[in-house]
């Protein structure tokens, strides 16, 4: 065959010079990683692996739901609603009109009994239900610009229907600010003024950083309609906590928020007497109030809900562990049997 | 429509016709961009996400910033913008290439080099040897005397052999410097494609010659991107140029290609759309009770399609060429590429290596080379030689000149031959071998050197092998004495008939039939003398027969047929034409697998059986069946399709294997007028030959089979499948040896892009649940829970990368799937990613969204429910748990693997931290303050096994008790234990080789042996079908199976 090279050749010339370099340059180089021949380990879910996976979930779920259950159980708690209890009886039909009128008497007294001995610090914070902070309308109805800087004070395009009063800009302007919740509590015991600490309730960041040392409130709930607390045009709204911790929106129509902290400790069967004036609006939407005292755990505030669900999760992952046990004593099964497939159980019959 | 050419003219052709200048671009500058922009937003997904995005800009009803649906949007576009206008750059750096070739082109009498993009119709352009043709030509001259060229016209019909090509006779003689100032005039039809017709005439202006029309046919033309062979020098008249040339007419636009996968999910793009209105109505009404006016804009907005939005645009941006040593042209093809189902392959240089070698042959009832597999090493047959036994010395002397070769003498005194078919070009060199040595043509005289002697012949006429006739007739002169032979050689079906009576015909049936079943190429030889007279009287008929105009070759043919008679045959050859390594085991597999095989080529019908034969693609008898559609005319071909069809429809439900034989001329009928028919039978049948058909027919073919929705890969190697593969979804380029890491590759790819897109749905389903549900508890309107910056990093970032790394996946090791092909068709047709699949990804997301959302909610409840922590609790819970579930559908850990889930886990914090160490951004502290909670680390605990908790002990409970079948074989794989094959698996053909026949023992592996006499009781083939031996047969070989579609002919 050696003479009949050349004209193979021949015509393999004018397609091999073009072809050929190319091709070899396309060639990956040989690495573990091009060939797919890295070194890998293939886990298979066999009996074993899964009950054993299952076991250990439960047997470290189930301790830490039962921790998680008694911290929760720890922290004592009282909660009490007054939206329906602060209106007087006359204006218990209506009560919107009773809290939209100005000229009623909006303060009220409540007493709370200390079921437990409370350490300090007990956190005082108000409950409101079925207000949706979390409403988009309602969410975007701010300013970040306006609230961190002086200079752009008149930042009011996203803020409607909030932006301007009386042809001049609002600040702090939208929805958010303007629906401050204005209630206020004093707390006394034994006739003692128990003092409430409003200082550091909201995030150390906020003040710092998103709400300016320079900014005044200026032209605030000077509209026609007065939506909540009115702030002190002196008083810069980096200090104006109660405002920087209403604007962190709660992301739940039930929501709890800062109002202040106790800084003592309460005995069992104390009675804390709160006199509170009753401002907020919730009655036009059924909204309920509560004013809420509590101590906290390492997990935060009365949950149980952790420690059930780990409780929950640990069972029944102990459950099926104990399932997939008996399945597996019962009927065993060979994994891998190259029988169950189909093509081997009848021949040639795809 | 006729074009007139003047021959260099100068002048007046510059206007009518186009320049030289080839483009295969399908951009322009500036058209790029809105071109671009069509056609990606003619997919419905692009319009689905534009509408999204245009929705966003209307800052009403947005809930999320406009940016995070648009960055990602105009990334995506970007990046597939500047993949295409990567592609048509090289497309255009080809073009350039070709365009800017010099040529030798005559101007003003002179010859120039000019750039070949210059040349007009009209001008002449001289080529030399191997030098590509700028345009298509018509010949006026050569260096040959006799007026011939040899030209390789791979790049137009993938046949590797060299065709001969003539100057009109017109032009015979013309002075080589007289070319230079030739004039007259071309007459020629408008460009077409149709490769095997040119009707035109030509007439030279005095003083050439008188005013005679001298006709042209395609024989007098050679075409743009053919190569001179063999051929000193030619030149030509440019009759069409640029993309007006045959080849230019015939290329096809390259289309984008849209995956299946793609298709997939346009269509779960819609039903998302459809569940997206739905839920609009749904939100809009609950809205309107309660109380907001706006709620129905809104909702629109909440739905608003964060589903689905990143669906598939992670998959595209994946590439897969990192596997195996292949260059994927398209990117996309690997998704497809699992999903074959129909495999069409050219036969050529494919399949076949193309190295004929001489093995065996039987002379005169004597059969050689039997024991050692190579006659030429037969001491028999040497000892027969060196005794001058005649039989043997004619059968030489058949196998020495009764063939095209041209020896030619190199410097070193060694002959060389060139010849056009690679048959003869082992016979030739075979006898050589024998000490019959051919030694030089000298116009007709040939000389041959046999012992030492040398002996001349002269060659009276030459009739060429045609594919009716089958064999090859040559009419010599002794020149010793005087004596008139006629040497003739093919098929056995065309030779041993026309034995002289009294002759024993037998054995050499015997030997054709031994040898084919071993997979040799055939040919029968034979001769007879002449009388003078005899020859004188057939002479003229042949020179009158020769110069008429209508239907020449029949006629040469019918006068041919009343020499041959009377032949004493003298033997038969037997030539190996060696199957490229593994061939017919891949074939085997792949068949094995589910896949339809097709063989498409423009080889003759009895060799494509045998090839198909010899690597597995058809069954022998009675395991398989050949039916055969053929017929010169509607009528017959529709009868014998019929035939076939009603043969094919009761076989269908046995376990036989049919396949049916079409040629060019019957595919041609049955895809014009009996469309319907031809495709049902494509369906039914599992494997078909389709031979001598055009590189345009292949294109339909392929065509065909995706109209019906049939997933088809085609494979080529030459220019000639460049227009059945720009039909094509997928374009590959392999190498042949790696055929079974393809297959491998083939489920890995699979199982990824399947896992890839349910996965990128999963994801994006989850954040949209989550939203929903927040929606329920936000006055339903509309509030993202999720901030922009965090969306958007979900989705572009945080869970692609472990998906990117998931296509490194490997489900089961190559020896797994190489035992059971038959994985593969449980992978065919999107058997993995079905709506049912989808199905259970969507009930996973749903409760994955439920699970992080109530978790959340609870843990997260009260004092602790601020917007920007929660948010980030859930995203976080989304997290983790995108994380456990790629690690549970991973099947193989690598190190990349873990680096990706567990990495891409630890990268989530670190960028969140970054992000919340900015004081300017939302979540400034955030997730400082987050990862300083144990409550934070509890509920993601929670949220992990709570969510994983189910999903693992289904799938447990599934992988164990309801297994797949990837599953079981993953199982038998790991548990280690052996692998048992049953059924039909097992084994492989090639071991029983060694076994069974004893003429093999030398044979390479290469072959498969074929035991049982083929074909010969299928009703529709006959016995004949074996006899392969045709002198054309086989091209010049590439080995290398290699296609692409920006590898356009013109660079071929």
């Amino acid at each position: 065959m050696s003479s009949n090279t050349p004209s193979s050749s021949a015509g393999g010339v004018g397609s091999a010079d073009s072809a050929a370099p190319r091709r070899n340059s396309k060639r990956p180089k040989y690495s573990k990683f091009t060939q797919q021949e890295l070194p890998a380990c293939k886990p298979i879910l066999t009996p074993r692996w899964v009950i054993s996976a299952f076991m250990l979930v439960s047997i470290v779920f189930i301790p830490i739901g039962v921790v998680s259950l008694f911290a929760s159980r720890d922290v004592v708690e009282i909660v009490d609603r007054y939206e329906t209890a602060c209106v007087p009886d006359n204006f218990r039909n209506d009560k919107v009109s009773f809290i939209q009128n100005e000229t009623t008497n909006k303060i009220c007294t409540r007493n709370l009994t200390v079921p437990k001995r409370m350490k300090q610090p007990i956190y005082v914070y108000y409950q409101l239900d079925n207000f949706y902070q979390n409403h988009r309308r309602y969410v975007k109805s701010r300013s970040d610009s306006q609230l961190k800087d002086n200079s752009s004070w008149d930042d009011v395009s996203s803020c409607k229907p909030e932006d301007n009063a009386n042809g001049m800009p609002i600040v702090p302007c939208g929805l958010i600010a303007w629906s401050l919740f204005n209630d206020t509590y004093n707390f006394s015991l034994n006739n003692q003024q128990l003092a409430v600490n409003k200082r550091g309730i909201s995030w150390k960041s906020d003040r710092d950083s998103k709400f300016g040392s320079d900014v005044f409130p200026r032209n605030f709930q000077n509209g026609l309609l007065i939506g909540g607390k009115r702030l002190d045009p002196n008083v810069s709204l980096s200090e104006q906590e109660d405002l920087i911790v209403w604007m962190r929106t709660a992301a739940l129509p039930t929501f709890r928020k800062l109002y202040g902290k106790i800084e003592r400790d309460l005995q069992p069967n104390e009675v804390i007497q709160v006199t509170l004036e009753n401002n907020y609006n919730t009655y036009s939407f059924n909204g309920k109030k509560r004013l809420v005292l509590s101590t906290t755990s390492w997990l935060g505030g009365k949950n149980d809900f952790l420690g059930i669900a780990y409780l929950t999760v640990g069972g029944l992952c102990f459950f099926l562990a104990l399932s997939f046990t008996i399945v597996y004593l019962v009927k065993p099964r060979r994994l891998g049997d190259p029988s169950y497939l189909s093509w081997n159980r009848n021949p040639g019959g795809h | 429509m006729k074009r007139y050419v003047y021959i260099n003219d100068d002048e007046s052709s510059h206007e009518l016709f186009c320049d030289n200048r080839i483009s295969n671009r399908k951009y322009t500058v500036l058209n790029f961009l809105p071109k671009n922009l069509w056609e990606q937003f003619s997919r419905f997904m692009n319009q689905y996400f534009l509408l999204i995005a245009c929705l966003q800009l209307w800052s009403l009803i947005t809930p999320v910033n406009p940016a995070s649906t648009w960055g990602p949007l105009i990334f995506i576009f970007a990046v597939s913008a500047s993949k295409e206008a990567w592609d048509d750059y090289n497309r255009h750096l080809s073009d350039k290439k070709a365009n800017e070739k010099l040529v030798w082109v005559v101007r003003q009498g002179i010859r120039k080099h000019i750039q070949a993009q210059d040349i007009h119709v009209g001008n002449i352009v001289w080529l030399r040897e191997n030098d590509e043709v700028p345009c298509d030509l018509v010949l006026i001259g050569t260096s040959d005397p006799q007026g011939l060229c040899y030209v390789e016209t791979s790049a137009l019909d993938g046949e590797i052999d060299l065709k001969t090509r003539v100057i009109p006779a017109a032009c015979m003689g013309i002075d080589f410097e007289l070319l230079h100032k030739i004039k007259g005039v071309i007459e020629c039809p408008n460009p077409d494609k149709d490769i095997r017709r040119f009707d035109a005439n030509l007439r030279l202006f005095p003083p050439f010659i008188d005013n005679d029309v001298c006709p042209l046919t395609i024989k007098n033309t050679i075409l743009q991107s053919c190569y001179l062979r063999n051929t000193e020098w030619a030149c030509g008249v440019a009759v069409h140029t640029g993309n007006e040339t045959k080849l230019g007419m015939s290329r096809g636009i390259p289309e984008p290609k849209l995956t299946a996968m793609d298709a997939m999910i346009d269509k779960l793009t819609g039903a998302i759309f459809v569940f997206q209105i739905v839920v609009v109505m749904v939100l809009g009404i609950a809205g309107n009770v309660w109380k907001d006016t706006e709620a129905r804009k809104v909702s629109l907005d909440l739905v608003k399609s964060l589903y689905a939005k990143f669906i598939d645009w992670d998959s595209e941006m994946i590439d897969y060429e990192t596997g195996i040593p292949s260059h994927a042209t398209n990117t996309a093809i690997s998704e497809d590429l699992g999903q074959v189902e129909y495999i069409m392959t050219d036969k050529t240089g494919t399949l076949t290596e193309n190295r004929m070698i001489f093995r065996r042959c039987c002379i005169s009832g004597v059969f050689y080379g039997n024991e050692g597999g190579d006659a030429l090493k037969d001491t028999k047959l040497l000892n027969a030689v060196a005794g001058s036994s005649p039989d043997v010395v004619q059968f030489l002397t058949v196998m020495a000149i009764c063939n095209t070769v041209i020896p030619i003498k190199s410097k070193t005194g060694a002959i060389l031959y060139k010849a056009q078919s690679q048959d003869e070009d082992a016979l030739v060199n075979a006898a050589a071998q024998l000490h019959m040595v051919y030694v030089n043509k000298n116009a007709n005289i040939l000389e041959i050197r046999c012992n030492g002697s040398v002996i001349k012949y002269e060659v009276l006429e030459t009739l060429e092998f045609t594919s009716d006739r089958k064999r090859m007739l040559v009419v010599v002169k002794d020149c010793q004495n005087g004596k008139i032979v006629l040497l003739s050689k093919g098929a056995d079906e065309a030779i041993l008939p026309y034995a002289y009576a009294g002759q024993q015909t037998r054995t050499f049936i015997e030997a054709v039939e031994q040898y084919a079943q071993l997979g040799l190429r055939t040919l029968c030889l034979a001769w007879r003398e002449l009388k003078e007279d005899e020859y004188q009287e057939w002479s003229l008929m042949f020179k009158e027969a020769s110069s008429t105009l209508v239907d020449r070759e029949w006629r040469i043919a019918e006068v041919c047929q009343r020499l041959e008679h009377d032949f004493e045959v003298l033997g038969v050859t037997a030539i190996e034409d060696r199957l490229q390594d593994g061939v017919p085991e891949t074939i085997e597999t792949l068949r094995k697998a589910g896949i339809n095989f097709w063989m498409l080529t423009g080889d003759k019908q009895n060799t494509a059986i045998q090839i198909a034969l010899s690597c597995n693609f058809i069954s022998p008898e009675p395991k398989g069946q050949l039916l055969l559609i053929d017929g010169k005319t509607e009528d017959e071909v529709c009868r014998s399709l019929e035939r076939v069809l009603l043969t094919m429809r009761i076989t269908s439900s046995e376990p036989k294997d049919v396949a049916f034989v079409v040629d060019g001329w019957a595919l041609e009928i049955a895809l014009k007028h009996y469309r319907k028919a031809f495709t049902e039978l494509a369906i039914l049948s599992r494997t078909a030959i389709c031979c001598r058909v055009t590189p345009s027919q292949k294109a339909q073919l392929v065509e065909l089979l995706k109209s019906c929705d049939y997933r088809t890969l085609a494979i080529g190697d030459g220019g000639n499948d460049v227009r059945m593969i720009h039909k094509l979804i997928s374009v590959l380029a392999l190498v042949e040896e790696k055929g079974c890491r393809l297959q491998e590759q083939l489920i890995i790819v699979l199982e990824s892009s399947a896992f890839l897109s349910q996965y990128s749905f999963y994801k994006s389903l989850v954040i949209c649940f989550i939203q929903i549900f927040f929606s329920f508890i936000s006055g339903v309107s509309g509030t993202s829970l999720f901030n922009s910056v965090s969306l958007m990093a979900y989705n572009v970032f945080y869970t692609s990368v472990p998906v990117l790394v998931s296509v490194l996946d490997k489900d089961l090791s190559e020896g797994t799937v190489m035992q059971h092909p038959q994985i593969l068709f449980y992978c065919q047709a999107g058997r993995l990613l079905n709506p049912s699949t989808f199905a259970g990804w969507f009930g996973r997301s749903l409760f994955h969204a439920i699970v992080v959302f109530v978790i959340t909610i609870h843990a997260y409840a009260y004092e602790k429910s601020e917007m920007e922590e929660l948010s980030m609790v859930a995203l976080s819970g989304c997290i983790w748990l995108q994380a456990f579930v790629v690690a549970l559908e991973t099947n193989s850990f690598t190190i990349l693997q873990h680096l990706a889930i567990w990495g891409n886990l630890v990268a989530f914090y670190v960028i969140n931290w970054i992000i919340s160490a900015i004081p300017a951004s939302g979540m400034y502290t955030i997730m400082f303050r987050l990862c300083r909670q144990p409550s934070y680390w509890i509920t993601m605990f929670l949220i992990v096994a709570a969510g994983m908790g189910p999903v693992l002990a289904l799938k447990y409970f599934r992988y164990t008790y309801r297994p797949s079948k990837i599953n079981t074989l993953q199982q038998a794989e790991r548990m280690g234990g052996p692998i048992l094959s049953l059924g039909n698996i097992e084994p492989q053909p090639r071991s029983m080789e060694k076994e069974v026949s004893p003429l093999s023992i030398t044979q390479p592996k290469s072959r498969s042996p074929v035991y049982e006499p083929l074909l010969s009781d299928s009703p529709n083939s006959s016995r004949r079908s074996l006899g392969s031996g045709t002198p054309f047969d086989f091209f010049q070989s590439q080995s290398r199976l290699s296609s692409s579609y920006s590898r356009n002919c013109k660079d071929n």
